[in-house]
């Protein structure tokens, strides 16, 4: 048995570090790297006693599908899911919301269709919302997107892994990303409701503030607005509308998008008496493009069958029949009001906030799944 | 599409043969054969789709089994 080195530059007591044999963590690493268990970073040794901690905290059966790619002949169970999340290094109170994560997968409905093995290089992003953020230590507040906090960085890996493990959606193999996104390692949000006006997602979809539930979304980027200098509401949202329209994101002929918005920027729309609701009509009022800017990047038509956006003169071009946006001669980059969602989510500390490309969705209701509390024991 | 016994020959190009090998493995068919042409495809003109498609024509033939 050997002591741990101290990770920090500050000094730890004596006899604070845990004894461990550090031969056999290093052997059960190695093993797990080498059997290609991995996301590229080291795993966590599962036993099967450990693995019973995180099915304990379920009343599913551990043999229950949670998702399956028909194509693929492939399913990931309740109990696969536990065995990713631990790989993950979940902590197992984590289990239930991993739990209700792939089943938001499942409702969302993209995943099983087989878009993370497409060139586009999608990943999931999750968004908790309610009282398990608090209870298991999710951040909701700074350097949310970043690193930092376990309970984001495992939970968002947990399903990383288990689209390698389960579903052997590896890269140069079955998961054909042009390029991937840093959001394939992990990509796991807690919407910061404290520092809201509005209230929190979940309850704009019928659940209570004292629920607690995932959102599961299919994103590529995650692309900031970087706005301290205007205290007017219009031009904040035609700073967000004109990311949300820009043109290298429009592969169909509309997309859609969720808005992170920093609190303080949450807090300057509703100063101004503007609700969720208003920001949304906006958002759709306002993403657009003239037809001379999609004229310029050859996106000014459509493919006649897979509806991509083409030049015009492209032999299966068809006219663009887009909605028209409010101004003669453009074309709305959303179908709908719906097709954008707003969470709140970051410090009070700047005005910076944040779209992030969504797939999938055009303007469904996002698939909010409650968190059950796990079992007493 | 040959299992409902219809002869058929998949196309892809050839950034995405080693995917085509995987997904023939996942629905035990290792080694199944199947036709490259070189990437990309989405970019081309029709006249170019047609070269490419004259230039595969005799590869398609013979995984389909013609005698000639």
């Amino acid at each position: 048995m050997t002591a741990h080195v101290d990770a920090a530059t500050t000094s730890t007591e004596a006899g604070e570090l845990p004894l461990v044999d550090s031969g056999e963590v290093l052997r059960a690493i190695e093993y797990y790297a080498e059997r290609g268990w991995t996301d590229g970073l080291p795993v966590v040794p599962v036993t099967e006693s450990y693995l019973a901690e995180f099915l304990a905290q379920t009343d599913r059966d551990p043999d229950e599908v949670l998702l399956t790619m028909p194509h693929l002949n492939r399913s990931c169970t309740v109990r696969l899911a536990a065995i990713n999340a631990a790989l993950a290094g979940c902590r197992p109170e984590y289990f239930p919301v991993v739990v209700a994560a792939w089943e938001s997968l499942r409702k969302e409905g993209y995943v099983p269709t087989g878009i993370w093995q497409s060139t586009t290089g999608t990943a999931p992003l999750l968004i908790v919302n309610g009282p398990i953020r608090e209870a298991i230590g999710l951040n909701s507040r700074g350097n949310v997107f970043g690193s930092g906090f376990r309970a984001n960085a495992t939970i968002g890996r947990a399903l990383r892994l288990a689209a390698i493990n389960v579903f052997g959606l590896r890269p140069h193999q079955l998961d054909q990303a042009t390029q991937g996104t840093p959001a394939k390692y992990t990509a796991c949000v807690a919407e910061n409701e404290e520092d809201s006006p509005w209230p929190a997602l979940h309850t704009d979809y019928g659940l209570a503030a004292t629920d607690s539930a995932v959102t599961a979304m299919v994103i590529r980027s995650v692309v900031h607005i970087e706005a301290r200098h205007t205290t007017v509401p219009e031009q904040l949202a035609l700073d967000i509308a004109g990311t949300i329209g820009r043109t290298g994101a429009l592969i169909h002929q509309t997309i859609s998008a969720c808005v992170a918005l920093c609190p303080e920027h949450a807090h300057l729309f509703d100063r101004a008496g503007w609700s969720k609701a208003d920001l949304r009509q906006f958002l759709f009022d306002h993403a657009v493009n003239d037809h001379a800017t999609l004229a310029a990047v050859g996106k000014d038509a459509l493919s006649r069958r897979s509806k991509w956006r083409v030049p015009a003169d492209h032999p299966d071009a068809v006219d663009d029949d887009s909605p028209a946006g409010p101004e003669e001669g453009t074309v709305r980059s959303l179908n709908s009001a719906e097709a954008v969602q707003v969470i709140v989510a970051g410090a009070r500390n700047a005005g910076v906030s944040a779209v992030i490309e969504l797939l999938g969705s055009r303007g469904e209701p996002p698939a909010v799944t409650p968190v059950p509390p796990a079992p007493a024991r | 599409m040959e299992r409902a016994g219809l002869p058929a020959v998949s196309i892809c190009t050839d950034a995405f043969e080693v995917t085509a090998q995987a997904m023939a493995g996942v629905y035990g068919f290792p080694g199944f054969e199947f036709v490259t042409v070189p990437h990309p495809v989405a970019s081309l003109s029709a006249e170019q789709i047609r070269d490419r498609v004259r230039d595969v024509m005799p590869e398609v033939v013979r995984i389909l089994g013609v005698e000639s």
